[in-house]
Protein backbone atom coordinates (compact mmCIF):
# COMPACT_ATOMS: atom_id res chain seq x y z
CA UNK A 1 0.00 0.00 0.00
CA UNK A 2 1.08 3.12 -1.09
CA UNK A 3 1.32 6.26 1.41
CA UNK A 4 -1.13 9.26 0.76
CA UNK A 5 0.54 11.96 -1.34
CA UNK A 6 2.30 14.69 1.13
CA UNK A 7 -0.19 17.06 -0.39
CA UNK A 8 -3.46 15.22 0.07
CA UNK A 9 -2.29 15.26 3.74
CA UNK A 10 -1.99 18.78 3.79
CA UNK A 11 -5.50 19.21 2.24
CA UNK A 12 -7.28 16.78 4.64
CA UNK A 13 -5.18 18.86 8.05
CA UNK A 14 -6.84 21.82 5.96
CA UNK A 15 -10.10 20.91 5.72
CA UNK A 16 -10.09 19.55 9.19
CA UNK A 17 -9.26 22.76 11.02
CA UNK A 18 -12.29 24.20 8.49
CA UNK A 19 -14.58 21.50 9.94
CA UNK A 20 -13.39 22.43 13.36
CA UNK A 21 -13.85 26.07 12.53
CA UNK A 22 -17.67 25.69 11.10
CA UNK A 23 -18.41 23.75 13.82
CA UNK A 24 -17.38 26.31 16.30
CA UNK A 25 -19.31 28.96 14.69
CA UNK A 26 -22.65 27.00 14.50
CA UNK A 27 -22.14 26.52 18.12
CA UNK A 28 -21.13 30.31 18.83
CA UNK A 29 -24.32 31.07 16.92
CA UNK A 30 -26.78 28.51 19.00
CA UNK A 31 -25.41 29.72 22.30
CA UNK A 32 -24.92 33.80 22.19
CA UNK A 33 -27.19 35.69 24.11
CA UNK A 34 -27.72 39.40 24.00
CA UNK A 35 -25.07 40.93 25.82
CA UNK A 36 -23.89 44.59 26.69
CA UNK A 37 -20.19 45.37 27.78
CA UNK A 38 -18.87 48.48 28.48
CA UNK A 39 -15.01 48.77 27.83
CA UNK A 40 -12.83 51.46 30.31
CA UNK A 41 -9.21 52.64 30.58
CA UNK A 42 -7.25 49.98 31.41
CA UNK A 43 -8.68 47.38 29.56
CA UNK A 44 -11.26 47.40 32.39
CA UNK A 45 -14.65 46.06 31.38
CA UNK A 46 -18.10 45.07 32.46
CA UNK A 47 -20.75 43.10 31.71
CA UNK A 48 -24.38 44.19 32.51
CA UNK A 49 -27.30 42.25 32.43
CA UNK A 50 -30.60 42.61 30.18
CA UNK A 51 -32.08 42.51 33.57
CA UNK A 52 -30.89 44.75 35.26
CA UNK A 53 -31.56 48.43 35.29
CA UNK A 54 -28.31 49.65 33.38
CA UNK A 55 -28.43 46.68 31.39
CA UNK A 56 -32.14 47.17 29.84
CA UNK A 57 -31.24 50.91 29.26
CA UNK A 58 -28.25 49.89 27.48
CA UNK A 59 -30.58 47.77 25.10
CA UNK A 60 -33.32 50.29 24.64
CA UNK A 61 -30.51 53.05 23.56
CA UNK A 62 -28.66 50.18 21.01
CA UNK A 63 -31.82 49.32 19.95
CA UNK A 64 -32.81 52.73 18.67
CA UNK A 65 -29.29 52.86 16.69
CA UNK A 66 -30.35 49.76 15.16
CA UNK A 67 -33.25 51.23 14.16
CA UNK A 68 -31.22 54.54 12.26
CA UNK A 69 -28.91 52.14 11.21
CA UNK A 70 -31.80 50.66 9.21
CA UNK A 71 -31.06 47.32 7.54
CA UNK A 72 -27.82 46.40 5.02
CA UNK A 73 -28.92 46.95 1.64
CA UNK A 74 -28.58 43.99 -0.46
CA UNK A 75 -25.64 43.65 -2.74
CA UNK B 1 -18.36 63.02 24.36
CA UNK B 2 -15.95 63.80 27.25
CA UNK B 3 -12.44 62.21 26.25
CA UNK B 4 -8.78 63.53 27.95
CA UNK B 5 -7.56 64.52 24.70
CA UNK B 6 -8.80 67.11 22.46
CA UNK B 7 -8.71 66.20 18.98
CA UNK B 8 -7.51 68.66 15.83
CA UNK B 9 -10.00 70.02 13.74
CA UNK B 10 -11.62 67.68 11.41
CA UNK B 11 -13.06 68.57 8.53
CA UNK B 12 -16.37 67.20 7.16
CA UNK B 13 -14.54 65.55 4.30
CA UNK B 14 -12.02 64.08 5.88
CA UNK B 15 -14.84 62.29 7.80
CA UNK B 16 -16.88 61.44 5.23
CA UNK B 17 -13.91 59.87 3.29
CA UNK B 18 -13.01 58.05 7.33
CA UNK B 19 -16.87 56.68 7.07
CA UNK B 20 -16.45 56.15 3.68
CA UNK B 21 -13.34 53.87 4.42
CA UNK B 22 -15.08 51.87 7.49
CA UNK B 23 -18.46 50.88 5.38
CA UNK B 24 -15.72 49.40 2.84
CA UNK B 25 -13.70 47.72 5.03
CA UNK B 26 -16.34 46.20 6.99
CA UNK B 27 -18.51 44.32 5.02
CA UNK B 28 -21.08 43.64 7.85
CA UNK B 29 -21.65 47.28 8.79
CA UNK B 30 -25.41 48.41 8.18
CA UNK B 31 -24.49 52.18 9.03
CA UNK B 32 -22.33 54.39 11.18
CA UNK B 33 -21.20 57.79 12.16
CA UNK B 34 -18.55 59.90 13.28
CA UNK B 35 -18.70 62.78 15.84
CA UNK B 36 -17.20 65.27 16.93
CA UNK B 37 -15.87 66.89 20.54
CA UNK B 38 -19.39 68.60 20.69
CA UNK B 39 -21.54 65.36 19.66
CA UNK B 40 -22.54 66.68 16.35
CA UNK B 41 -22.51 64.32 13.28
CA UNK B 42 -19.24 64.71 11.22
CA UNK B 43 -20.31 61.98 8.69
CA UNK B 44 -23.20 59.72 9.18
CA UNK B 45 -24.95 57.06 7.09
CA UNK B 46 -28.86 58.65 6.84
CA UNK B 47 -30.04 61.03 9.59
CA UNK B 48 -27.57 62.69 10.90
CA UNK B 49 -30.25 64.23 13.70
CA UNK B 50 -31.05 60.72 14.85
CA UNK B 51 -27.17 59.77 15.41
CA UNK B 52 -26.70 62.20 17.07
CA UNK B 53 -29.29 62.14 19.63
CA UNK B 54 -29.09 57.64 19.97
CA UNK B 55 -25.11 58.44 20.05
CA UNK B 56 -25.70 60.75 23.01
CA UNK B 57 -28.15 59.00 24.50
CA UNK B 58 -26.06 55.56 24.96
CA UNK B 59 -22.76 57.39 25.84
CA UNK B 60 -24.86 59.06 28.65
CA UNK B 61 -26.31 55.50 29.81
CA UNK B 62 -23.49 54.09 29.35
CA UNK B 63 -21.45 56.52 31.85
CA UNK B 64 -24.04 56.21 33.78
CA UNK B 65 -23.55 52.69 34.15
CA UNK B 66 -20.38 52.50 36.09
CA UNK B 67 -17.85 54.80 37.78
CA UNK B 68 -15.72 56.45 35.11
CA UNK B 69 -16.89 57.38 31.02
CA UNK B 70 -16.95 54.85 29.13
CA UNK B 71 -14.03 53.89 26.14
CA UNK B 72 -15.84 51.21 24.20
CA UNK B 73 -19.42 50.06 24.40
CA UNK B 74 -20.14 46.52 22.30
CA UNK B 75 -23.82 46.04 22.98
CA UNK B 76 -24.78 42.26 20.96
CA UNK B 77 -29.19 41.88 20.29
CA UNK B 78 -30.96 39.52 18.05
CA UNK B 79 -31.64 42.49 15.76
CA UNK B 80 -27.92 43.41 14.98
CA UNK B 81 -24.54 44.82 17.22
CA UNK B 82 -23.69 48.31 18.02
CA UNK B 83 -19.89 49.25 18.25
CA UNK B 84 -19.17 52.72 19.91
CA UNK B 85 -15.70 54.23 20.37
CA UNK B 86 -14.50 57.53 21.73
CA UNK B 87 -10.86 58.24 21.01
CA UNK B 88 -9.08 62.06 21.63
CA UNK B 89 -12.23 64.24 21.64
CA UNK B 90 -14.15 61.54 19.06
CA UNK B 91 -16.58 59.12 18.94
CA UNK B 92 -17.34 56.53 16.60
CA UNK B 93 -21.04 54.69 16.55
CA UNK B 94 -21.07 51.20 14.18
CA UNK B 95 -24.29 49.23 13.79
CA UNK B 96 -23.48 45.76 12.28
CA UNK B 97 -24.59 42.46 11.53
CA UNK B 98 -24.48 39.64 14.33
CA UNK B 99 -21.75 37.80 15.01
CA UNK B 100 -19.69 40.67 13.12
CA UNK B 101 -16.26 40.43 14.51
CA UNK B 102 -15.70 42.67 17.61
CA UNK B 103 -11.94 42.98 17.39
CA UNK B 104 -11.17 43.96 13.55
CA UNK B 105 -14.41 46.11 14.09
CA UNK B 106 -13.22 48.56 17.05
CA UNK B 107 -9.46 48.12 15.62
CA UNK B 108 -10.98 49.66 12.16
CA UNK B 109 -13.37 52.56 14.51
CA UNK B 110 -9.70 53.21 16.49
CA UNK B 111 -7.80 53.62 13.59
CA UNK B 112 -10.05 56.16 11.50
CA UNK B 113 -10.47 58.05 14.83
CA UNK B 114 -6.82 58.22 15.38
CA UNK B 115 -5.73 59.14 12.15
CA UNK B 116 -8.89 61.62 12.27
CA UNK B 117 -7.44 63.13 15.39
CA UNK B 118 -4.24 63.46 14.25
CA UNK B 119 -5.36 65.67 11.17
CA UNK B 120 -5.26 63.10 8.53
CA UNK B 121 -8.31 61.55 6.42
CA UNK B 122 -9.22 58.72 8.31
CA UNK B 123 -7.76 56.33 5.42
CA UNK B 124 -4.35 55.15 7.61
CA UNK B 125 -4.71 51.95 7.34
CA UNK B 126 -5.37 51.52 3.55
CA UNK B 127 -1.68 54.27 3.36
CA UNK B 128 -0.16 51.37 5.23
CA UNK B 129 -1.70 48.36 3.18
CA UNK B 130 -0.48 50.56 -0.01
CA UNK B 131 2.65 51.03 1.04
CA UNK B 132 2.88 47.44 1.86
CA UNK B 133 1.99 45.79 -1.20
Amino acid sequence: MTPPKPHRVLLDRVSGYADEAAAYMRRRRASRRPFARLYYKGGRADDHATDSAAGGELFVAAGRLIEVAGRKAKS
Amino acid sequence: MADDHTAAQVSPGAAEGALAYLTEMSPDLRGAAILGADGAVLAGSGHADRWREDAAALFEVADRAGEEPVEQIHIGTEQGEVFAIRHAGLAAVAVTERFALASLTFFDMRSILRDLATGGDGRAGETRADDAA
